[in-house]
């Protein structure tokens, strides 16, 4: 099986789709298992209700930390799809 | 009448037999269905051992030697169900095995009887002007309204058992599986009952792994390089399509590595997501347990992709947010737990989502079952108008093939997303 770098992949719009439909779940997951997080931390160590505050702002921050990688992955696909076009 | 006679016969006793059995189930007992199921079953083997004994005797130009293999394996099959059969008789109801041996014989005296029938010159007659047809078929009704004291009674004095499965009752939300009804044989409180009543999901999804080890098993038992067979053709049709379609979204460098576990992820769940749809069957993937041992077989392999390919320093790194300046490592308290939460949140969420589906596609399947149940639960026969079909059992493939290739392509981007860019690998090369 040869590879030939300039021929245009076959499901590159599968993965960008799957790419960017990862968006919505982690943007609900993320900040749910951060504040589960922490309100089992609040429960073990009395700080009700910081901690689950503290879990939700990390899970938010994850969430846009992991979807600004996504874009940045499509992006990058984006330009070599542009490079390779005549 | 030649051998097709018989191989219909084959066909209309399977068919009455399932039709029976649910009646048998209904009505009588469980236990009492197996054994008239084990009966039939019984029966059927026989003719089957029979005609080949009869086969391998009467078959034109073979020599001596093709036409004792074939006989001889007949009979031998003939003996093997007469040792089956006295075991059978032993342990089971005698009555109901010989009612279900003697299926496949009726069917034939009927058989015969209507080739006699509809050949005759009395039914031509009989049938030709359509008015006594339709006088014919009004009487035939009006025999079955005659004889509903007899299926009330019949209900009166039926065993209460087979009800419980049904799915029009309001607490009911799964539909009964080949568990359910061991269950109902050996009652609740049984050992046996208990633990395959804890361990149903795994039980399911251990028997799709079995189907297909077997498959895949078969299909290289004996491979070649020339021009396949049908069945090692269409394996490596499933295979190449799944190669071509991973490679596509991982590219050419590190797709390959990855097509055993996401190709065999793919057919794992799209089976297990059919599964649900066989009667008698479920789907294990409306189990969160399940769903979620996906999740974190893929996590975990990721994350050993991670290490693998970055080294420990490098995966802790990449972990920290890669910290080149002051700033940066000041900042690797707060990168550290966003990151962490960040690659925990991806297989909760590929878990959560094919759980919500395929659940959600069960229950819309039990509902409208029931319903179809419940509309004809006027006259208590066991059966009701198939509700969910065509269109439900339509959208639940759909969706369970859909459900499959969302799992395996999100499971391809985090591997993805973990891997160094195509581009940069090959640029280091």
């Amino acid at each position: 099986m040869g590879h030939p770098p300039e021929k245009p992949e076959p499901f590159e719009g599968i993965r960008t789709a799957g790419m960017l439909a990862m968006i919505p779940l982690l943007l609900i997951i993320a900040p749910l298992l951060g504040a589960y997080i922490g309100r089992w931390l609040d429960g073990r160590f009395g700080t009700t209700p910081w901690l689950l505050i503290v879990g939700l702002v990390l899970g938010f921050a994850a969430a846009g930390r992991e979807i600004y990688s996504i874009y940045q992955r499509v992006q990058s696909d984006e330009e070599r799809k542009k490079k390779r076009a005549p | 009448m030649g051998l097709e006679f018989l191989a219909r016969v084959r066909t209309t006793s399977m068919i009455a037999v399932a039709f029976a059995a649910i009646f048998v189930v209904t009505y009588v007992s469980p236990a009492w269905a197996g054994a008239f199921v084990l009966g039939a079953l019984w029966s059927l083997l026989n003719l089957v051992a029979l005609e080949k004994i009869v086969v391998g005797l009467t078959t034109p130009r073979q020599d001596s030697a093709a036409m004792l293999r074939r006989a001889g394996g007949g009979a031998a099959l003939l003996f093997a169900l007469l040792a089956v059969g006295a075991v059978l008789l032993s342990r089971l109801d005698p009555v109901a095995l010989l009612v279900g041996f003697g299926v496949p014989f009726a069917i034939i005296i009927l058989k015969a009887l209507s080739l006699v029938l509809v050949s005759s010159a009395f039914w031509r007659r009989l049938t030709a002007p359509s008015g006594r047809t339709l006088g014919m078929l009004a009487a035939c009704v009006l025999l079955v309204w005659a004889a509903r004291p007899l299926i009330a009674r019949a209900q009166e004095g039926g065993h209460g058992a087979g009800t419980e499965t049904h799915p029009s009752g309001s607490g009911v939300t799964e539909l009964p599986t080949f568990i359910t009804l061991i269950e109902n044989g050996l009652g609740a409180d049984h050992p046996v009952s208990h633990f395959l009543h804890t361990w149903e999901n795994v039980i399911f999804s251990l028997l799709v792994a079995a189907i297909l080890i077997v498959v895949t098993g078969l299909a290289l038992r004996r491979p070649t390089t020339g021009v396949p067979g049908r069945f090692q053709n269409a394996v490596e049709m499933v295979m190449e399509q799944l190669h071509d379609f991973f490679v596509g979204i991982l590219g050419p460098t590190h797709g390959p590595r990855y097509v055993p576990y996401l190709g065999t992820l793919f057919l794992y769940i799209i089976m297990m997501n059919l599964f649900g749809l066989i009667p008698f069957m479920k789907s294990a993937t409306s189990s969160l347990n399940i769903t979620a041992a996906l999740g974190l077989t893929t996590f975990a392999y990721v994350q050993f992709e991670g290490i693998r390919n970055l080294g420990i320093v490098g995966y802790l790194d990449h972990l920290a947010g890669n910290p080149r300046s002051v700033i940066q490592w000041g900042m690797v308290p707060l990168m550290l737990p966003i990151h962490v939460l960040g690659e925990l949140a991806k297989p909760i969420s590929l878990s959560c989502r094919l759980f919500g589906n395929i659940f959600g596609e069960d229950m819309l399947l039990v509902a409208f079952m029931g319903l179809g149940v419940s509309i004809l639960a006027f006259t208590h026969l066991p059966f009701g108008i198939p509700l969910h079909w065509p269109l439900f059992i339509g959208l639940a493939l759909l969706s369970s093939t859909l459900q499959a290739l969302i799992f395996s392509v999100l499971s391809s981007i985090y591997f993805l997303l973990m891997l160094p860019h195509e581009h940069e690998a090959e640029a280091h090369h």
